[in-house]
């Protein structure tokens, strides 16, 4: 039995058509099944564990990155196969499991290929797209191994499956992209250097793999994962592999 | 019609562009980066290749190729499959593979590779040594290599 969850954004208007091509879609395929809409301040999990229990096989994400991260955050342990039909805008996840955008997502949902999926682990819940460490005086030590430090403040983003768009600085109009490789995970550090009285300047990336890794600072610094904000002053990010098992697209890149 | 045709040509020639610079810039080899104004301390390790534009104090193995780019600065010992220095090593360097030193190259301790290459201004100040000549002797051991040494060097003149 299918469980499509559908994120609070889809409500409006212009998403309306997507959704309803793609519902003709699945029931065409013979895959439609119960909706369940979220909202902001829902945990998937309790919802989702009771949905298995009423015999429940595949949980569908229907939405973009935000709503994959949430749901998938708090339920990468539950005992179920998850899909996902990305729709709208902020869907680059997507890209990376090789599931197109819109109804056509439906075929790839159909065909049922399977992948088990690694996720980030953050002092204890789980991370599926990208961790953010807003600049701040860090340092971060790599599987107990080396340290790594900057002259002064450091940003620190940790890409799960969410391709690394960076660009110089604010007016540089090029943008670089880099996608993360599977079997690790991929910290980005990002040293600022002081530019004019009050202006920060971006240095180059430095580019890190590791499976575990221990982000500290005398100062309390903000953590974004997966759209969730807080502030502490030890992290510690592991791999955790083969979590997650998901349908995924022939075009994906893993 | 002037105003509808300009951004249809801006538009072509910025997306190639864009892809080129981004391929040059993170080449899918490339696994760990060690950017400018970083530091890193302790075992510097890798699977893959090592890309360092910061400083290194430690030591640094990788399977693969190690690249020190001009400015970077290296305070450690090095093993590395093959490496392209141009950036500063003061440390041992161990090289399975190719060593190639650019211009721009100082390092400071001895060299051990199987194919080394040595751009003029390259500055090195130790001891070289390359498996394939048979001397008798193994090489590597810290007592005898200036004696080795020594040896070579009057098989050479031989």
């Amino acid at each position: 039995m299918y469980v499509y969850l559908y994120d609070n954004f889809l409500r409006q208007q212009k998403y309306l058509s997507a959704i309803r091509s793609m519902e003709v879609k699945l029931t065409d395929y013979g895959i439609a099944g119960k909706i369940l809409r979220l909202h902001n301040y829902i945990d998937a999990k309790p919802i989702i564990d009771d949905e298995i229990k009423r015999g429940a096989k595949t949980i569908v994400i229907v939405g973009n990155d935000s709503t994959l991260g949430q749901v998938l955050s708090r339920s990468a342990t539950c005992d179920c196969i998850f899909g996902f039909l990305p729709i709208g805008p902020n869907n680059t996840i997507a890209e990376v499991l090789g599931i197109p955008v819109g109804p056509e997502a439906c075929d790839v949902l159909s065909r049922r290929r399977r992948e088990k999926l690694d996720v980030g682990w953050v002092n204890s819940r789980y991370f599926v797209s990208q961790l953010h460490v807003l600049p701040g005086k860090l340092e971060v030590v790599y599987d107990e191994r080396f340290k790594v430090t900057a002259n002064d403040k450091m940003e620190v983003v940790v890409c799960n499956l969410q391709p690394f768009y960076w660009k110089r600085d604010k007016h540089d109009s090029e943008q670089y992209v880099v996608h993360p490789q599977d079997g690790k995970l991929e910290a980005f550090l990002r040293p600022l250097t002081k530019k004019g009285w009050f202006g920060y300047k971006y240095e180059e990336p430095s580019i890190f793999p590791f499976e575990e890794m221990m982000i500290t600072s005398r100062e309390p610094f903000t953590v974004e994962a997966d759209g969730k904000i807080t502030k502490e002053v030890k992290v510690k990010i592991k791999l955790a592999h083969n979590k997650i098992d998901m349908i995924v697209g022939r075009d994906r890149k893993f | 019609m002037i105003f509808s045709k300009s951004p249809k040509v801006v538009l072509e020639s910025d997306e190639p562009e864009l892809a080129s610079v981004t391929s040059q810039e993170m080449p899918d080899e490339v696994e760990t980066v060690v950017g400018p104004s970083v530091n890193v301390e302790g075992d510097f390790a890798s699977e893959g290749n090592i890309v360092v534009k910061g400083s290194v104090a430690g030591s640094v193995y990788t399977s693969k190729h190690l690249s020190v780019e001009i400015g970077a600065r290296i305070v450690a010992n090095v093993r590395a499959g093959s490496s392209t220095i141009a950036g500063e090593v003061k440390g041992n360097i161990k090289v399975k593979e190719t060593l190639e030193l650019t211009s721009t190259a100082k390092v400071l301790g001895d060299i051990e590779a199987k194919i080394l290459t040595v751009e003029p201004g390259a500055l090195i100040f130790g001891k070289i040594s390359m498996p394939g000549i048979d001397v008798g002797e193994k090489p590597g051991r810290s007592g005898r290599s200036s004696k080795r040494a020594e040896e070579i060097a009057v098989i050479i003149e031989d």
